[in-house]
């Protein structure tokens, strides 16, 4: 069993990496469809998976497999095109296969109902059917039949009586369900004994149902009887839903007077045999069977029927683990603490010089310092982790808005601190979303305006300075400033004196306050005004900033920029007097010994030419306020860059390039500008990390 | 730490005998409101985690108020408190934002049902 398991989480992580790669490729075909690279590509990968599924006995997903790649095996043989119908089925695969990865990773055999359901698309498809049955909307199947008034079949088991005349309407509703990849719930809910306003409860559960996305297409008694409130304490409702059968009955059992629930799939339920049963205390998770229906009891089998043992087993899987980030931030300190008592120990054993030691005590000095590297890295994820998921909404976005987009990412493997990665993906979310829906025009409004058909949004992630800057860049229409300008006059948000006399930058920037959207309709996705002031202030909460630049017609530039924190940057450690300072790697422009004729006073200040530019000069030691080396032949500068200024500082020595954690200084100490952090270094001395930006 | 409930209701009485209901049941009484622009104030200010909310009272009724305060907090959670035959109103007052109602005269474990339930979910 041991093996079989390490087999599987082998099996899943090579499986989810191929369906990344068939995710990247499907994009790539979206856009291209006559690429057969990219067929060819997807044919490879659903071949893979084919195998590896067949291997491990997990026939349902190696059919849907085979049968993508046959339908792929036609492209490449010109026996077939690609069209938007075959993409949108090969989207809806490539959710059923995770789904089904995720089936099988908590113990199940990946064969879902809609793993099948798929399957059949694709062959219909192979048959040379259109895929075009788009399915109808339930309006039109929805089932009022009037109540069967003979139903007093009295076992327990019979909890779900349907007549077969509705039965009948039923079974389209759920193939129509089926072929949508959802499924079909009979849901019996009892009400308390002595339930008051019993109406407004089946109001209560109607909402709840609304609420979780199920679609009720049955119920019974009809709509106009339980309006009429002509029902005792049970209600049955037919619902078609993706939500989760254990999820609907926790949900159904919050509602107050609710004393159970019953849960059954469509087929089982005709067949009278109850899944899931969960009682209005939470207590006993039952389940009948009913020994008539052998036959299922396949289905049964890997959805639990042993009441002993209610949870499923799950398969442990080694690729992951989710850490508090507390937990890790408490390791880093520990682990300064010990880089900290490694020195002192070091110092001691000195006086002593015992050859044994020395050698023991250098590898320990080693592995803490590999050690702390491999803290240090442990916080820090590719911005990927967040990006990944964007060309796909993207694309659902722009279809869903009828703009085509030409959607590019770079610098995805920047890395950044856990925390605002984590915290980054939704403001870029709507940011994302209000290029789409307010930055890029139509297709039609485009060629329009003779800008090329289809849109570009650019997402970019990458290094600047102390920070990271991520971009969004469309070639939309761009913000009006006069229109913003307006609004904010309007709302109050600004007076008429300061208004004209404000700068460009000045009047996009108000649409970052609370309340403005210059949108006048809000649509579904974005525009109701609460969008921009939002973003600003999860990035200003993540100590980051973010900036507007736009151009009416020519599009929109967000830069968010995003410090560092608690990250780990590189820096030069450098000495003044005997203390050890750290600069930025990011800001240095380079560093060099100069003769100390070099320097000359112009205007009371030190200046030093570089490559025939003139630079102030500061010298650390004046700074801090201690006394000059005594004249020197050559000094050692370090020149500073921040954005376009640049300017040389004077230290004693340059020790080299580290990798250093920056730690805050405490409230106590935040006034002091001259430094942004201090870090604790590999021999446990400190540095205080120069504030760049500060010094000018 | 006992959650604390906000009362609202233009009964002083009725007031009283659901404040007695809570506080048995070990839960806090934030404070009480008279109105439903009383309830919106106090709500701001105590930011209460349950609020019993009467339905018809004078000033402001309570399904305004649901409303108002399902802006200022949309995950406010407020348990409607109505009479026999005004199931039409409970039923607004759920559309409206509220989270579950009860019904005078109240049976006490029905209103600590309610408000178990919501601290559940």
């Amino acid at each position: 069993m041991g093996e079989m398991d390490v087999y599987l989480s082998v099996f899943l992580d090579e499986a989810r990496e191929n369906l990344q790669n068939l995710n990247d490729a499907l994009l790539g075909l979206e856009s291209d469809m006559k690429n057969l690279e990219k067929v060819n590509e997807i044919f490879r990968i659903m071949h893979t998976l084919k195998g590896m599924a067949g291997t491990l006995g997990f026939d349902g997903l190696a059919k849907l497999c085979h049968t993508m790649e046959n339908t792929f095996d036609k492209i490449r043989n010109h026996q077939m095109t690609v069209n938007e119908d075959i993409i949108d089925l090969l989207f809806k695969g490539l959710d059923t296969l995770g789904e089904s990865l995720d089936d099988i990773a908590s113990g199940g055999n990946g064969d879902t109902q809609a793993v099948k359901t798929l399957k059949d698309g694709f062959e219909s498809i192979l048959k040379g059917q259109k895929s075009e049955q788009k399915v109808e909307p339930f309006k039109q199947a929805q089932v009022k039949e009037e109540p069967i008034q003979e139903k007093t079949v009295s076992s327990v088991d019979s909890a779900f009586f349907i007549e077969d005349s509705t039965k009948v309407i039923l079974k389209n509703v759920y193939d129509k369900a089926k072929e949508r990849g959802l499924n079909f719930y009979f849901i019996k809910v009892t009400l308390s004994e002595g339930v008051q306003l019993k109406l407004a409860r089946a109001f209560m559960i109607q909402h709840k149902f609304d609420e979780m996305g199920c679609e009720v297409v049955y119920s019974d008694p009809s709509t106009e009887d339980i309006e009429s409130e002509k029902f005792d304490r049970e209600l049955v409702f037919g619902i078609v839903t993706s939500v989760d059968p254990k999820f609907l009955a926790e949900n159904l059992k919050s509602i107050s007077e609710v004393e159970k629930i019953q849960i059954d799939d469509f087929f089982t339920s005709v067949n009278k045999k109850a899944v899931v049963t969960d009682d209005a205390d939470g207590a006993a998770s039952e389940k009948h069977v009913d020994s008539q229906n052998a036959e299922l009891s396949e289905e049964s089998e890997h959805k639990d029927d042993n009441p002993a043992q209610p949870t499923k087993k799950k398969l442990k899987l080694s690729q992951s683990i989710r850490v508090d980030i507390n937990k890790l931030d408490e390791l880093m300190n520990l682990m300064a603490e010990l880089v900290i008592a490694r020195s002192r120990i070091a110092e001691t054993l000195k006086k002593f010089s015992i050859k044994e030691v020395d050698e023991s005590l250098s590898q320990l000095s080693r592995i803490t310092l590999d050690l702390q590297n491999v803290v240090m890295k442990v916080r820090m994820v590719p911005v990927s982790f967040v990006f990944n998921r964007f060309p796909r909404l993207t694309r659902d976005i722009a279809k869903e808005l009828g703009k085509e987009i030409n959607f590019i990412m770079q610098g995805e493997e920047t890395e950044l601190d856990r925390t605002v990665v984590d915290e980054i993906g939704d403001p870029l979310i709507h940011l994302l979303r209000n290029s789409l829906d307010h930055g890029i025009e139509s297709p039609e409004e485009r060629i329009a305006k003779g800008k090329p058909k289809i849109g570009t949004i650019r997402l970019s992630a990458r290094h600047e300075g102390n920070g990271v800057i991520i971009e969004i860049e469309d070639d939309g229409k761009g913000m009006d400033k006069e229109k913003i300008l307006k609004k904010a006059l309007e709302k109050g948000l600004v007076d008429q004196t300061t208004a004209s006399s404000m700068k460009d930058e000045e009047i996009l920037a108000l649409s970052f306050l609370p309340g403005l959207s210059t949108k006048d309709k809000a649509t579904e996705l974005s525009g109701r005004g609460v969008g921009m002031d939002v973003v600003k202030s999860t990035v200003e909460s993540l100590k980051g900033t973010v900036t507007l630049e736009s151009e009416k017609g020519r599009g929109t530039i967000v830069r968010i920029r995003m410090p560092l924190t608690l990250a780990i940057i590189e820096a030069l450690l450098v000495t003044v007097k005997d203390y050890v300072y750290a600069i930025p790697i990011a800001n240095i422009d380079t560093t060099q010994k100069i003769a100390d004729g070099e320097i000359k006073v112009v205007q009371d200040r030190e200046v030093f030419m570089l490559r025939g530019e003139v630079i102030p000069v500061i010298r650390l030691r004046e700074l801090f306020g201690y006394s000059r080396t005594e004249n020197l032949k050559q000094e050692n500068i370090v020149i500073i860059k921040v954005g376009n200024k640049k300017y040389g500082v004077i230290v004693d020595k340059l020790l080299g390039q580290d990798d250093i954690v920056i730690k805050s200084l405490g409230s106590m100490l935040s006034d002091v500008k001259e430094f942004s952090g201090g870090a604790i270094l590999g021999d446990g001395r400190i540095a205080l990390i120069l504030d760049v930006s500060s010094l000018m | 730490m006992g959650k604390r409930i906000l009362i609202v209701d233009d009964a002083a009485f009725m007031r009283m005998i659901l404040k007695d209901i809570i506080t048995k049941a070990g839960y806090e009484l934030a404070g009480e409101a008279q109105n439903g622009q009383e309830a919106i104030d106090k709500y701001k200010e105590l930011k209460p985690d349950f609020v019993t909310m009467d339905i018809t009272m004078p000033v402001m009724d309570g399904i305004q108020a649901i409303k108002q305060i399902k802006t200022i907090d949309p995950n406010s959670r407020v348990i409607v408190c109505s009479a026999m035959g005004q199931q039409a109103m409970v039923i607004e007052a759920i559309q409206s934002g509220a989270r579950d109602f009860i019904v005078k005269p109240f049976q006490p474990n029905r209103v600590i049902e309610a408000i178990q339930k919501l601290e559940q979910g």
